[in-house]
């Protein structure tokens, strides 16, 4: 079942066409990654899906419905830190949950699970304003996942967090996908994308590649490098290593070797075992994968932090 | 309901622990209370000195209730729009005439705070009023003229000026060079001529003539602010500006583009 269909996308501030036909579907209880650079229109389609702008022309739905019919099953989470600094965690969740509509009790209720849910039950009634950058970005979540909410939209949520506040925030998504809500998380990060079992990649207002981030390393030929380095670096060392990578090539660095390979895992262990019944001692070998970084690069020749500015 | 008295408090909530809003909207009323009450009172007759310490106090309760209305509403709606909450709400199934119901009413017990406090320190410091009976309540309908007008003008200026220190600055503008120019500061009798016309068609300085007439005495005020023709430019001029401020909001203050 589809939770969001997108079609044939069309809007423009002015003269400038911001989403130029873009096309996009998200299954029921699916992770989409929505990645592109700043100005790539990203957040004005989050924005439309999320009912706070309209588009010029095309289709957008939400479970079947013009987002503006459909804002009791959307959670949105804009980049903007807009819970109120003056007010408790706890407050702040009471005022979301009495604009859903539930009384007092139900509120106090329900914000203490939710509370509960995104790890700030002890940080409840301290004000925002004392709040660290990923507690204020986790309350802001749970603002947006009401009983009743089937699609989450996230606007940059990880923008400013330290690694350890990542890991955290990320941990808390995974516990909502569990729930089947449809999550479309709007990045400019891949390592957060990776994280999402579909990614489409959006670049001056057009959709520019979509698939499973495997899919995308795949489909645009993109090879894990493994380093490796022996104790002397010998034909007989060069010889064997060309019969891992890809069309014999091998790459030198400074202590050692590079091999390209699509299947990493498996060749790592292979160069090792190898190298040492031919009597070549691995001091090093190490391997790293390409990144949806990388895909970017491959499909548009501009590095995608470089084209964020 | 709910939507109304979630906006409510929050703002409330907000507004009493902002310490710049309470600071301008209660601590400054309140000394310029203090130092009027020394400074403005030495040449006059001993029996007439409490009154013109009344008519002090009412002014600068009318002055603190056009800073709740023109600089702290604005503030409040500017703050939201700069934060992403105005987004997060129109993603939301919320109904901006609830948001702005919630809002105003925070703005309204802030006021009527203010206006308390304030008069609290002029009695301590010898105000009396002459007023009784009907006058009280035909003086708070008046306060509540005010605060419309306030008000109004203060969601005017929340929704067309998008910069949140911008918004503040000019509704702390608005309220200090109309209470200058209108009389507020300053006996109406020395204000040119033009001057005088503007205070008697400004609802807000007309609505504190008519408070001080009826609580301090005709004598506190040149001229009558309750023929039926003037009090009929009050209430239809303070009005006005509410309604003209409410459409802007409801049908502009919530839009992002």
């Amino acid at each position: 079942m589809l939770a969001i269909r997108v079609e044939d996308l069309v809007k423009t501030y002015g003269s400038r066409r911001v989403l130029d036909g873009v096309n996009l579907d998200v299954r029921e209880g699916e992770f989409y990654a929505l990645m592109g650079p700043n100005g790539s229109g990203k957040t004005t389609l989050a924005s439309i899906i999320a009912a706070v702008r309209t588009q010029d022309t095309g289709i957008v739905e939400v479970y079947g419905k013009n987002p503006a019919h459909a804002k009791e099953f959307i959670g949105y989470v804009p980049q903007e830190n807009f819970s109120s600094p003056k007010l408790s965690g706890r407050e702040n969740l009471i005022y979301f949950a009495s604009l859903m509509g539930y009384s007092r009790d139900q509120a106090n209720q329900l914000v203490a699970e939710m509370l509960e849910n995104v790890g700030l039950s002890e940080e409840a009634d301290k004000r925002v304003a004392k709040y660290s950058g990923g507690m204020r970005k986790r309350l802001e979540v749970a603002t947006a996942i009401f009983p009743g909410i089937k699609v989450l939209i996230l606007d940059e949520p990880t923008t400013g967090l330290d690694p350890a506040a990542r890991r955290a925030f990320f941990s808390m998504i995974q516990g909502i996908m569990d729930r089947k809500t449809s999550i479309v998380l709007i990045t400019h990060i891949g390592s957060d994308a990776e994280l999402a079992s579909t990614v489409g990649l959006i670049d001056g207002g057009k959709m520019i590649a979509k698939g499973t981030p495997d899919e995308l390393k795949r489909k645009h030929a993109l090879e894990d490098v493994i380093t490796v380095e022996t104790a002397a670096k010998t034909d007989s060392v060069l010889s064997v290593l060309k019969d891992f990578s890809i069309d014999g090539r091998v790459g030198e660095s400074e202590a050692g070797y590079r091999i390209y390979s699509q299947n990493g895992d498996r060749v790592l262990a292979d160069v090792v075992r190898i190298l040492d019944q031919a009597g070549h001692k691995v001091m090093r070998i190490e391997m790293s994968r390409p990144t949806l970084e990388d895909v970017f690069f491959a499909l548009t020749d501009r590095h995608l932090q470089e084209a964020t500015g | 309901m709910r939507q109304i008295s979630a906006a409510y408090i929050k703002a409330a909530k907000e507004l009493l622990r902002e310490k710049s809003a309470l600071f301008w909207t209660i601590a400054w009323p309140m000394i310029w209370v203090i130092i009027g009450s020394f400074s403005f009172t030495g040449s006059a007759p001993p029996e007439v000195t409490p009154y013109i310490k009344g008519a002090i106090a009412i002014s600068m309760m009318v002055f603190a209730l056009m800073i709740a209305g023109m600089s702290n509403l604005p503030a409040s709606i500017a703050g939201d729009r700069a934060n992403g909450l105005l987004a997060k709400l129109i993603s939301m199934p919320v109904k901006p005439y609830k948001d702005f119901l919630g809002r105003i009413s925070a703005v309204i017990t802030l006021s009527f705070l203010a206006a308390a406090l304030v008069i609290v320190v002029g009695i301590a410091l010898g105000a009396r009023f002459a007023g009784a009976g009907v006058q009280i309540p035909q003086a708070i309908g008046f306060v509540f003229l005010v605060i419309c007008a306030s008000a109004g003008v203060g969601l005017m200026t929340g929704t067309l000026i998008k910069n949140l220190q911008g918004a503040i600055m000019t509704g702390v503008g608005i309220a200090v060079i109309t209470s200058a120019i209108s009389g507020l500061f300053a006996p109406y009798e020395v204000l040119p001529v033009p001057l005088q016309t503007f205070a008697r068609v400004y609802p807000i300085s007309s609505a504190q003539a008519a408070i001080v007439h009826l609580l301090a005495g005709p004598d506190m005020v040149a001229y009558n602010p309750l023929t039926s023709s003037q009090v009929t430019l009050t209430v239809a001029l303070s009005f006005a500006l509410l309604v003209v401020g409410t459409v802007l909001y409801t049908r502009l203050g919530w839009k992002l583009e």
